[in-house]
């Protein structure tokens, strides 16, 4: 051997121990970075949970929806985020969670335990069905598609009179032996709503390391690239499909069963939908922390408001949106990561990003 | 059968109101790819400042139009060079987010200026009508049909004959080569969004006149209204809004005759998905605009 042909080969081993070592690094780091979001989520849940003994029942419902809503927006970033298919009829699979759960408790009289579940299997069957046409279709035609489906559920439902009640509403039984369930309280859906909102963010953060939210990342950035790789796109984007919809559903259980009495014009409200994909912007998509960030920020921001602002509340919402979009167009999360590692910190660069 | 003729007639005039709201909507959407959730506020705002010449000039909504037209053209001229020119190469769900945003904004100006009473403005001849054997024809409404079709024929002749319509056309259909040939994307951008607002004016307009609008109801379902429309007739045809607003209305008046409650709504939301499926590019649209990678 001569010392040329040894030296390359030195070279090549060496290239490759130091890649190799990279790569632990990397792994390293992800695995370290991965408890780090773990503990983080413990302690904001202690934290919220402790929180729980020293307020008021006033301050409970109000954590309460933003609990919500960060399940929501956690539910909307798994398809409309890792997996770029904006959908906007999100709010179909909260109509028919809550449907589900109210018509089960009040026309057959079963328990809350039994209804949520099948609240869950009542979003995801319906979200596999309108999933395997829809999602063929690209960008805003998606959008529409699925705003159209949220739109037809809700008028399926208030058509269903002898079923649903239809445009009367629907009353869930909470007092003495009518009750299937006893109801919670101000107490036990501030907890409840806690666990779904921990849940969900834990879940998204298991998803986003996985093999198959690798999958779903892939699907958005280049569909056909995905493809070609093995990966098997139709089912990756129904199955995110049907998880945000099982995520979304259960909160329209749990929604349903805390309003007691609803219309169908409140749980399939679109504006629901634009709030989650508003929260999801605004925090960052396609990530873990951003939907959390942009819930809990969003629905603080609007409640105070509401509380202060009276009749301009609406106006300087709107105004708020406008500006997030133009001056955060990735996201606040992202924002700060990226000033975090370029260590620039310049508005003007977000704009230029996306403008003319 | 009486019943049924009457329900084509009115479908028919329907659709030619529902087909001019669709149509500054198609446009923006085939030439910018910006899908703007605030047409139904400029329609509405369009309808205001007719009442309000109505209102305190007495003029007639029809004479009003051109008024009309060149104040939406300005707001929608200055939305889009000041606000969506900055965003409009952001992922859809974004230039979706600043519209819903800008028409929360206006929407709520408008409730806090004129309250959120149902408005209307009052002519002679509106609510007049003449029959046609045994259907009988609302004048406003006939007019307003009349109106949509030579605008959209007007519009149409704009795009294919004029070096405007061409420069609005070619920055649609290539912006970077376009810009390369000398055309200013951004002030085409900000002419296309202003004749937009202008037709989205005109057709509130026309609402105001023969039925009546408020700032809270009117404008989501004229967005939505839009929406279909355009999906139905497909983009990259002037003529698309036209179809698709006159299979609409015929669609809503027939559908409404023979089923109950509101199933109507149902079933236009089921023709809109299935035409997406089979036909994504609407039923005389240009496949171009289906096909294209968005996200």
């Amino acid at each position: 051997m001569s010392t040329e042909t040894a030296s390359l080969a030195a070279l090549l081993e060496g290239r490759r121990g130091s890649r190799n070592e990279q790569v632990t690094e990397w792994l390293r780091s992800r695995t370290l970075a991965n408890s780090w979001g773990a503990a983080a989520l413990v302690a904001l849940f202690a934290a919220m949970l402790g929180l729980e003994q020293v307020i008021e029942p006033g301050t409970m419902r109000l954590l309460s929806a933003v609990f919500m809503f960060v399940a929501l927006a956690q539910g909307w970033n798994i398809i409309g985020g890792f997996t770029g298919y904006a959908s906007f009829g999100q709010v179909a699979f909260f109509g028919i969670g809550a449907y589900t759960t109210a018509v089960l408790m009040n026309n057959y009289h079963a328990s809350f335990w039994i209804a949520m579940p099948a609240a869950i299997v009542g979003g995801v069957l319906f979200a596999v069905l309108i999933g395997l046409p829809l999602l063929r279709l690209r960008g805003h035609y998606f959008a529409i598609a699925t705003l159209g489906a949220a739109e037809g559920a809700r008028e399926v439902v208030n058509n269903m009179t002898p079923i649903t009640g239809g445009g009367l509403g629907i009353t869930i039984p909470t007092f003495g032996s009518q009750a299937p369930t006893a109801y919670f309280g101000k107490p036990g859906f501030y907890l409840a709503f806690l666990l779904l909102a921990t849940a969900s963010v834990a879940l998204s953060a298991v998803l986003a390391r996985s093999r198959f939210g690798y999958a779903m990342v892939a699907v958005h950035e280049d569909e056909a690239a995905a493809g070609a790789l093995g990966i098997n796109t139709t089912t990756v984007k129904v199955v995110a499909f049907a998880v945000s919809a099982a995520i979304v559903a259960c909160a329209g259980a749990l929604y349903a069963f805390q309003q007691i009495e609803f219309y169908p014009t409140d749980v399939f409200d679109s504006s629901f939908t634009v709030l989650m994909v508003i929260m999801v912007v605004i925090g960052g998509s396609g990530s873990v922390v951003g939907p959390l960030v942009g819930a809990a920020g969003l629905e603080l921001l609007s409640q105070y408001l509401r509380i202060n602002l009276g009749t301009y509340n609406q106006l300087i919402f709107g105004a708020i949106v406008v500006a997030v979009v133009v001056f955060f167009p990735q996201g606040v999360v992202n924002f700060v990561r990226d000033a975090w590692r370029s260590r620039r910190l310049s508005l003007l660069d977000n704009i230029r990003r996306y403008r003319l | 059968m009486t019943q049924f003729l009457q329900a084509l007639a009115y479908g028919a005039v329907q659709g030619g109101l529902l087909a001019l709201v669709a149509v500054g909507f198609s446009l923006v959407w085939g030439v910018m790819n910006v899908i703007n959730l605030s047409h139904g506020a400029l329609a509405v705002t369009g309808a205001y400042v007719a009442w309000l010449l109505n209102l305190h000039f007495g003029l007639d909504p029809f004479l009003a139009i051109p008024f009309v037209g060149v104040t939406l053209f300005a707001i929608g001229y200055v939305i889009q060079r000041g606000l969506i020119n900055l965003v409009i190469n952001a992922p859809i769900f974004l230039t979706l987010l600043l519209t819903f945003g800008l028409s929360l904004v206006v929407l709520n100006a408008l409730q806090l200026a004129f309250k959120s009473d149902d408005r209307t403005i009052d002519t002679s001849y509106a609510s007049q009508s003449f029959v046609i054997g045994v259907v009988n024809i609302p004048y406003g409404r006939l007019a307003a049909c009349l109106l949509a079709v030579a605008i959209t024929v007007g519009l149409a002749a704009v795009m294919t004959r004029t070096r405007l319509g061409h420069a609005i056309s070619a920055t649609g259909m290539d912006r970077g080569a376009a810009r390369l040939m000398g055309i200013r994307a951004r002030h085409i951008y900000a002419v296309t969004f202003g004749i937009s607002a202008a037709l989205a004016g005109i057709a509130g307009t026309m609402i105001a006149t023969v039925g009546s609008f408020n700032p809270t109801t009117t404008p989501g379902q004229l967005t939505l209204d839009a929406f279909v429309i355009s999906v139905l007739g497909g983009l990259g045809n002037m003529y698309g809004a036209l179809v698709g607003g006159f299979v609409l209305g015929v669609a809503e008046t027939v559908g409404g005759l023979l089923l109950t409650g509101t199933w109507v709504n149902a079933i236009a939301m089921a023709v809109l998905i299935v035409t997406l499926i089979i036909r994504p590019s609407g039923l005389i649209g240009k496949a171009q605009f289906s096909g294209r990678v968005e996200v």
